[in-house]
């Protein structure tokens, strides 16, 4: 993990430099950042970094979990269920409830100096690869704020405050964020009836007409997109992802007027499901290249299972589904079907290339990650022309 | 931004340019004839920032609130076809007719490239116009030129404008774009500022209200769960209420008894999370 500067900025920065402008240290650490680093979410990064080089500080490891942030995690959870936390602390919630948040993180940190053996994986609040809620990602930016507001101090112990560690996390994916991702995933055509007055065309013929003045009528634009939405809502491995999914649904159905939303578990073999349950509608995979292939076919899903259900020609869990195929000519099929296809995967992208069934798949659909980044990309790759 | 101009017209613009550091990137970024993004959530005074530039400079200030329909040109200049037909037909206007310059009409950008002295441009907003708006336009600010095709002329900025563009977007703008600009983040006020500016907005507010309400202000806003965080104009409004509501009791408050949360929680699922948060408050 670093921090992308541009060639063109280190120069800028040069520039600076040899102009004089910058005199201090102080001076230094401000202009740095404002020339080199280009967003909020590496600011954090640039103070450790400035920090260390100019004080030494011990840059903290990247992999493990900040305790000051454990803390807060722990203030957060203590806020939520005073009951477990007590439980966890070895205090009865009574004298808890008495503790000032500061007393509690002290306390806090206190025992964790006493604990001598290492405390990953089953434990309740901290730990690096523990199940608790409250974990080490998921904070929003912006969160409640360790340190403060800093004045009169050197650049240094500015850096060393590390006040934008709150905003060095990945961002959520909220719907709304959706939405402004989305928003672009539009087909608009003219139909309906010439009611709308073109004011650039009218003035532009009565201007030719010499003011003899001629108003010009258009169709309305409406958005005549298709989407099918494809969704694995089965088996335990997509359950770590269904909020996105479901804000993903949630806003497709408000936005797309003609939206067709399907089911399947894992991969795709001779049905499609049109209720969630799949079991009472089944569509036939065949049946797809009957619809108009401009249609948008959008698949959601981890693309991760055993090999064999995607290769094998009985790769499929369900009795039903013998057709013999296996399931990565269905996909081949469907991809040939509609020009204008991906598959969303909820999981990191960096994790894609460990698991082999992702690998497949990617030949087969463009893939995209559900992130801002990955969603734009979608979209843009959904509404090019060929 | 009706919250931070508000402030501007009690306690002036030397509040803000108080902050050292962000005086300094300004320099800089004047220095070096760039562009200064100025990002941050809602309600941490990037707009006012500029009239406090403004006024500390003494320069003349430009504003551009893009809109997200708008097209470049737009912000350029604008050929008034309209008067041109009108004063061809019925010719009541003193222009000539036959002078096409006569009809050209700056837009932000062009006034400030035409101004007599040198300007701040403000661009507000960035975030709301497309991407391909946002890189012609540091196209045309980075050459400092553009033509008016109707009257084959080329618009040369006198003195460069000291450039300053807001955006409240949470992800980041294009490459091309942030490239040109230099970069800082407004981060949120602290609890000490935050209790100033309240005490600009209600100066008769009584101490203990004002702590009371600042403090849960800030636990409501820690709670992660929440998609959209109150800001500074939510917390102006719901003390409002407070004030104004005359069964309310700050012991109520520092109870943990909070009244009003819809004021502060505008989306149904992030009052369903305040609501269930709110009562195991202890301050």
């Amino acid at each position: 993990m670093g921090i992308p500067v541009s060639p063109t900025s280190f120069l800028r920065l040069q520039e600076a430099l040899s102009k004089g402008l910058i005199n201090s240290v102080d001076d230094f650490y401000i202009s740095a950042r404002s020339i080199l680093v280009k967003s909020e979410r590496y600011f954090d990064l640039f103070d450790q970094v400035f920090a260390h080089y100019f004080k030494g500080i011990e840059l903290s490891d990247p992999s493990g979990v900040d305790l000051a942030e454990a803390a807060r995690a722990l203030l957060d959870s203590w806020l939520r269920d005073p009951q477990a936390i007590a439980d966890a602390l070895g205090i009865d919630e009574e004298s808890l409830s008495k503790m000032s948040p500061e007393e509690l993180i002290n306390y806090f940190l206190e025992r964790l100096k006493e604990q001598t053996e290492a405390h990953h994986g089953g434990s309740k609040w901290i730990g690096t690869g523990g199940t608790s809620p409250v974990g080490h990602s998921g904070y929003h930016p912006g969160g409640m704020r360790v340190g403060g507001r800093s004045r009169n101090k050197s650049a240094v112990k500015v850096a060393m405050d590390r006040r934008y560690r709150d905003y060095s996390q990945q961002i959520l994916l909220t719907r709304h964020h959706m939405g402004e991702a989305l928003k672009r995933l539009r087909n608009m055509v003219p139909s309906g009836p010439k009611d709308r007055v073109n004011i650039d065309e009218s003035i532009y013929r009565t201007m030719r007409n010499g003011g003899e003045i001629e108003i010009i009528f258009d169709r309305s634009l409406r958005d005549r997109l298709k989407i099918i939405l494809a969704i694995d809502n089965g088996g335990w491995s997509m359950d770590p992802y269904i909020d996105v999914i479901q804000s993903l649904f949630d806003y497709a159905r408000s936005q797309f007027k003609d939206l067709k939303i399907f089911f399947f578990h894992n991969t795709i073999y001779d049905y499609l499901w049109a209720d969630p349950q799949r079991r009472s509608k089944p569509h036939s995979v065949d049946e797809f290249i009957k619809i108009d292939p401009e249609t948008r076919f959008i698949i959601v899903g981890d693309a991760s299972m055993a090999p064999y259900e995607i290769m094998a020609t009985d790769g499929s869990i369900h009795i039903e589904e013998r057709s013999g195929r296996p399931s990565i000519e269905r996909l081949q099929l469907l991809s040939r079907t509609f020009r204008h296809s991906a598959w969303l995967n909820p999981k990191p992208s960096d994790e894609w290339p460990y698991t082999r069934t992702v690998n497949v798949i990617r030949q087969i659909f463009p893939m995209f990650e559900i992130t801002l980044d990955g969603l734009e990309k979608m979209v843009a790759h959904l509404m090019s022309k060929n | 931004m009706n919250v931070e101009e508000d402030r501007r017209a009690f306690s002036g613009a030397s509040q803000y340019v108080l902050d050292n550091e962000l005086a300094k990137i300004v320099n800089i970024s004047m220095s070096l004839e760039m562009p200064l993004l100025l990002k941050g959530e809602p309600g941490t005074g990037k707009t006012m920032l500029a009239y406090a530039i403004a006024e500390t400079l003494t320069m003349p200030l430009i504003v551009l609130n893009v809109k997200s329909s708008m097209k470049l040109i737009d912000t350029l200049y604008h050929y008034d076809t309209l008067t041109r037909l009108n004063d061809s037909r019925f010719g009541d206007s003193k222009r000539d007719v036959r002078n096409i310059e006569n009809y050209i009409k700056m837009g932000k950008i062009g006034q400030s490239f035409v101004a007599k002295e040198r300007t701040i441009l403000l661009i507000d907003e960035i975030d709301k116009a497309d991407t391909d708006f946002q890189d012609d336009m540091l196209d045309v600010l980075d050459q400092m030129e553009f033509d008016i095709l109707e009257i084959d002329k080329t618009i040369k900025a006198k003195d460069r404008p000291v450039i300053i563009i807001t955006s409240n977007a949470k992800k980041d703008l294009s490459d091309p774009f942030l490239g040109r600009c230099n970069f800082h983040h407004i981060a949120f006020p602290e609890p000490d500022m935050m209790r100033e500016i309240v005490q600009v907005h209600f100066p008769n507010i009584s101490q203990d209200l004002l702590e009371a309400s600042v403090n849960t202000f800030y636990r409501l806003r820690g709670f992660n769960e929440v998609e959209k965080k109150p800001a500074t104009r939510e917390l102006i409004n719901w003390v409002r209420a407070l004030r104004a509501d005359p069964d309310f009791k700050v012991k109520n408050l520092i109870k943990g008894d909070i009244p009003y949360l819809g004021i502060l929680f505008k989306k149904s699922p992030d009052y369903a999370v305040a609501q269930k948060h709110a009562s195991r408050f202890r301050l």
